[in-house]
């Protein structure tokens, strides 16, 4: 491991990461029309999976309000995506879901462990059968339309968020947050004893990383065309974002997004080459993947790396490209 | 006024059997072997569609049939715990990661048991009519298939809670629920006691499927429907607790029967409610601690 | 150290576009798609570019292949989707004249995992990776309702199969590309009012599932009725997940409503019949909006107990000879599961459609066969079948509106020309067990 600290430090500088965003940004330019689109899509579940490690990966509360804050960012787009300029729109998703995790978490975070699980679980539930309750029954509408809007622009501001999501994730690691929270997930207790404000913490973080999952919905909703409740809060969304993020690995910050990448990859591939198969392969997948990835796939590479290091230096070569 | 009260409680009654049995195997899975089976609702079906087969093709009547989806369903789930989660639980540094773990592995069992069932029968709809009379309550009507499953649900529901209360293999489930370490000291074989427990839980579920496939209609995706209810019952019975999730099933059939009463809509609505107002209040849960 | 952590994500999304750079849109079939900047109208085309090259027509879909959508798909348009391919690969398949040769079809399937996001994305990877000919339609209406606006934008044409309602149809009067094949409400329940005037009925009570399938019929008859003065005393509605009818029916057997009408899918109209035959409600109308049509919703109650139920539909063996044709290939292929009597006639002729207008323009442009698609009309197994002004199939070519349980056989009984049998009324008790 300590051989491999010389090439990333050297390599990953503040000017590759300028030009990795860059060449991601001129996307459009090189790449089919399709991978624009597969891209938006990988960048959506990153942006849901990341954030979704914000606050779970250091405190151990395992959210399953995910879905909430993306299907009110959908909601959102599909209710006014015809009145208002869609960066406005966007905007709005991401601070209604900030407002409705405030609300979530102060009402929730008292719950520890497999309880606050199950809660943010059924309140995704709540709002998605009232919801569908009240259009059926109160209002009697049937479903929306989305306004489309061109797969380039979708791409940017998904882009836009995920940058935006990955300076937050990078500062708030930093700020007193991050080491307050750090510090909630070792020992609450403690963290309390020592003066932190534990319930504010865990209340403000939370509800920052539901921005992103808001405006992600909100911009995939154009996307998506149609939408009732069933599509906006779908318990998947849920589910997958800690999926992935157990999946890629909890323990560094890269994991989520490694374990996001290769999830939403897997699945394109399978659902498009095996389509009866599917679900049997993936699962076959996720199950080996726990019993033998005991760290998650990011748990994998540094196994990797020492393999290929020893192996010689053409393998600087092969991982540079 | 007596018929609509006897309508809507014995109604709850009926329903909240089937709840029951099925919370209970999900108890035992969570409460001992310490799995949050989010694949729950895929052995009610797997249960659910080897009864409709020996009925559809082979006449076998469903009750027979519990006898050949029991040691099947106990078969399935003990084997996945010795391969899998026992495995799992192994390699997992602390407690805590391993129910994240097993809930993964859950997880990835769901997409494999439904696929392999679309995979053996198809995707279609499919039910069959059994026992379609009904019976009459002082003019509140009710199926008598309904009757005879919710009488199944309780019996077994008993029979097993005498099986651990009683039973030698049970009082050492209930060690191993209450303190592994102890138990293994006490000379408990605990991984051969968590597969029993998973295999039981699997097997509750498989007769849970049984029941309702006398019932109701069924297809390969109904699976997780079931696993919420489960979970909102274990919740109001308190986690872990076997008599709680007994005494759940049958709380939330009633409320469910209830508000259906005046808007079948809500009912869904009212269990979330119930459920999330439980938990803010007392988490434990009716019969926690 | 953070810095780091924070650039290898980014690193990681950088190898993404590497490697697309690396594999731009591999097309999984030969390079495909003629030319469509010509336009059709010209007497002298060029011949395609492709015209050596070519092989086949490719047809993509993406459709609901797990989950709980699969249902509705497998047991409705796949029968006549997979029988049509089969059939014109058979024959060697589709004569283009452009290519001047048969060209047999290949298709692809995706799966969208009952998931709208997914189905919605593969339908674009379908279009502008793959470059598929053509697509299928997914499956049910919200499905349609969400890849109506992509067809459109990438102007392909859209034979609608599952589905169908009045707002889809409000929506595609501004996507030319897309054509609604199945009848819905606004041709049903009409004519079922007038029946239900006609016999007498006064009240009814009405039960549907809170998606937009039932609430669209459910408002269509509350409307419909009570403008021919029947009263609809109870109104229910019921999310997918709830497993226990037994309210809804006694609130209806409690009104003594004279029909009970349930606007729902399959697997609830199999609870509600169930459930009223095991509480022993006997309206005199039992109707059921998907579901009934099914030889296996017949066969899980044996066809002396559902005798006179009626339901959405309609056609059967006696609809005309091409239906009988179609009837006895589906039940060779697919055996009793694949006998759809609502809409797998209609998808069936939708499909002779589609292969008549491409043979007509004799070339893959999509413009040049939506126009013919939308103007000409072609022999069917349901006659000359046109769409309308409103790219709907005409109401003129159904083979049929409303079906009921006559001794064991799906009948047609409504619009009254195109029956197959007189209707019963009322409806027998359900037989004691």
């Amino acid at each position: 491991m300590n051989s491999l600290r010389v090439t990333p430090k050297s390599f990953l500088s503040p000017g590759i990461f300028l030009l990795i965003l860059v060449l991601l940004a001129a996307s459009p330019l090189y790449v089919s029309p399709y991978t624009i689109v597969l891209l938006t899509t990988i960048f959506m579940f990153v942006i849901l999976t990341v954030s979704w490690a914000i606050f779970s990966g250091p405190t151990g509360y395992i959210s399953l309000a995910p879905a909430a804050f993306f299907g009110v960012g959908i909601y959102i787009t599909a209710m006014l995506g015809k009145e208002l300029p869609l960066l406005v729109v966007v905007g709005i998703g991401g601070l209604a879901s900030f407002v409705l995790a405030l609300i979530i978490g102060a009402l929730t975070l008292r719950l520890r462990g497999i309880y606050f699980a199950i809660l943010t679980f059924g309140l995704v539930e709540l709002i998605r059968h009232f919801l569908l309750f009240w259009e059926t029954n109160i209002t009697g509408t049937r479903g929306r339309i989305v306004v489309l809007v061109e797969n380039d622009v979708i791409f940017y501001i998904m882009l836009a968020i995920l940058v935006l999501l990955m300076l937050t994730t990078y500062f708030l690691r930093r700020s007193k947050f991050g080491l307050a929270l750090q510090s909630i997930g070792e020992n609450e207790e403690a963290a309390a004893h020592r003066g932190i404000n534990v319930t504010m913490v865990k209340v403000i973080v939370f509800a920052i990383s539901a921005i992103f999952m808001g405006a992600a919905g909100a911009i995939m909703a154009t996307k998506w065309t149609y939408i009732d409740p069933y599509i906006a809060f779908n318990p998947l969304f849920s589910f997958l974002p800690a999926l992935m993020a157990i999946f890629g690995g909890m323990g560094q910050l890269y994991g989520p997004v490694i374990g996001a990448v290769i999830f939403t990859y897997l699945e394109e591939v399978l659902t498009t080459r095996f389509p009866y198969y599917y679900m049997l392969i993936f699962g076959v997948v996720l199950v080996v993947a726990i019993l033998y990835l005991p760290n998650g796939l990011v748990g994998l590479l540094p196994r990797l790396w020492r393999r290929r290091w020893r192996k010689g230096g053409s393998a600087k070569q092969n991982a540079s490209t | 006024m007596i018929k609509i009260i006897l309508d809507v409680v014995v109604a709850g009654l009926l329903m909240g059997g089937i709840y029951a049995l099925i919370a209970v195997g999900f108890s035992l899975q969570y409460g001992v072997a310490r799995v949050l089976n989010i694949a729950h609702g895929e052995f009610i079906m797997i249960g659910a569609f080897i009864t409709w087969t020996m009925y559809t093709v082979f006449g076998i009547n469903p009750l027979v049939s519990l006898a050949i989806v029991g040691p099947i369903i106990f078969i399935i789930g003990f084997l996945l715990h010795k391969v899998l989660f026992a495995r799992l639980r192994i390699s997992s540094p602390s407690p805590a990661a391993y129910e994240g773990k097993s809930l993964l592995a859950a997880f990835g069992l769901l997409y494999i048991i439904q696929n392999v069932a679309i995979l053996i029968w198809g995707a279609e709809v499919k039910g069959y009519s059994y026992l379609t009379s009904s019976f009459s309550l002082w003019g509140a009507v009710f199926a008598t298939n309904r009757l005879v499953a919710t009488l199944l649900a309780i019996g077994i529901g008993l029979a097993f809670y005498l099986f651990l209360a009683r039973a030698r293999i049970g009082k050492a489930i209930r060690a191993a629920a209450q303190d592994p370490a102890t138990a293994s000291l006490m000379g408990v074989n605990i991984n051969l006691v968590l597969a029993l427990c998973f295999g039981l839980g699997a097997l509750l579920a498989g007769f849970g499927g049984s029941l309702i496939s006398m019932m109701y209609s069924i297809q390969p995706a109904m699976g997780f429907q079931y696993t919420i209810i489960a979970i909102i019952v274990v919740v109001l019975g308190g986690l872990g607790s076997i008599l709680g999730s007994f005494i759940g099933g049958f709380i939330l059939g009633l409320v469910g029967s209830i508000v259906a009463y005046w808007q079948p809509a809500l009912s869904l609505v009212a269990y979330y409610v119930i459920f999330i107002l439980l938990l803010l209040i007392r988490p434990a849960g009716i019969m926690g601690k | 150290m953070n810095k780091k952590l924070l650039l290898i994500p980014l690193a990681l999304l950088l190898a993404i576009s590497l490697v697309a750079i690396g594999c731009p849109a591999t097309p999984t079939t030969p390079p495909t798609t003629p030319p469509t900047t010509t336009p059709p109208t010209e007497p002298t085309t060029p011949p395609p570019d492709d015209i050596d090259t070519r092989d086949s027509i490719v047809i993509g879909q993406a459709v609901s292949l797990s989950g709980p959508n699969y249902v509705i798909h497998a047991s409705g348009a796949m029968v006549p989707q997979t029988l049509w391919v089969e059939q014109v690969n058979a024959e060697g398949g589709i004569y283009v004249e452009e290519y001047g040769k048969k060209l047999p079809i290949e298709w692809i399937q995706y799966d969208d995992k009952s998931d709208h996001g997914t189905m919605v994305k593969l339908l674009e990877k379908l279009i502008l990776e793959d470059k598929v000919d053509f697509i299928f339609p997914p499956c049910s209406t919200s499905w349609l309702f969400a890849a109506a606006p992509i067809a459109n934008k990438y102007e392909y044409v859209m034979l609608g199969a599952e589905g169908g309602a009045e707002s889809l149809e409000e929506l595609v009067q501004d996507l030319p590309y897309v054509f609604l094949v199945l009848n819905y409400s606004n041709t049903q329940i009409p004519v079922l009012a007038d029946q239900f005037v006609e016999w007498g009925v006064k009240t009814v009570a009405i039960n549907f599932l809170e998606d937009l399938h039932g609430v669209e019929y459910s408002n269509r008859a509350l409307s419909e009725l009570t403008k021919r003065g029947i009263e609809v005393p109870v109104i229910k509605s019921h999310p997918f997940e709830i497993q226990d009818m037994s309210p809804i029916i006694k609130a209806a057997q409690d009104a003594n409503v004279d029909a009970f009408c349930n606007m729902t899918y399959p697997g609830q109209n199999i609870l509600v019949t169930a459930q009223a035959i095991e509480l022993g409600y006997n309206p005199k109308v039992f109707f059921g909006t998907v579901g009934p049509f099914a030889l296996w919703f017949r066969d899980i109650f044996t066809a002396p107990t559902i005798e006179g139920l009626i339901g959405g539909g309609a056609w059967n063996k006696k609809s005309s000879p091409a239906a009988a044709e179609f009837y006895d290939a589906s039940m060779d292929r697919f055996g009793e599961g694949g006998i759809d009597m609502w809409g797998n006639l209609y998808y069936w002729a939708s499909l002779q459609f589609f292969q008549q207008a491409i043979e007509k323009a004799g070339t893959l442009d999509q413009k040049v066969i939506r126009d013919i698609i939308a103007t000409e009309t072609f022999d069917t197994c349901l006659g000359p079948t046109w769409f309308d002004e409103k790219q709907r199939l005409a109401e003129e070519c159904h083979p049929g509106e409303i079906g009921q349980w006559i001794n064991g056989e799906w009948e047609v009984i409504l619009p009254k020309d195109k029956a197959t049998a007189e209707p019963i009324y009322p409806k027998p008790p359900w037989p004691t067990p």
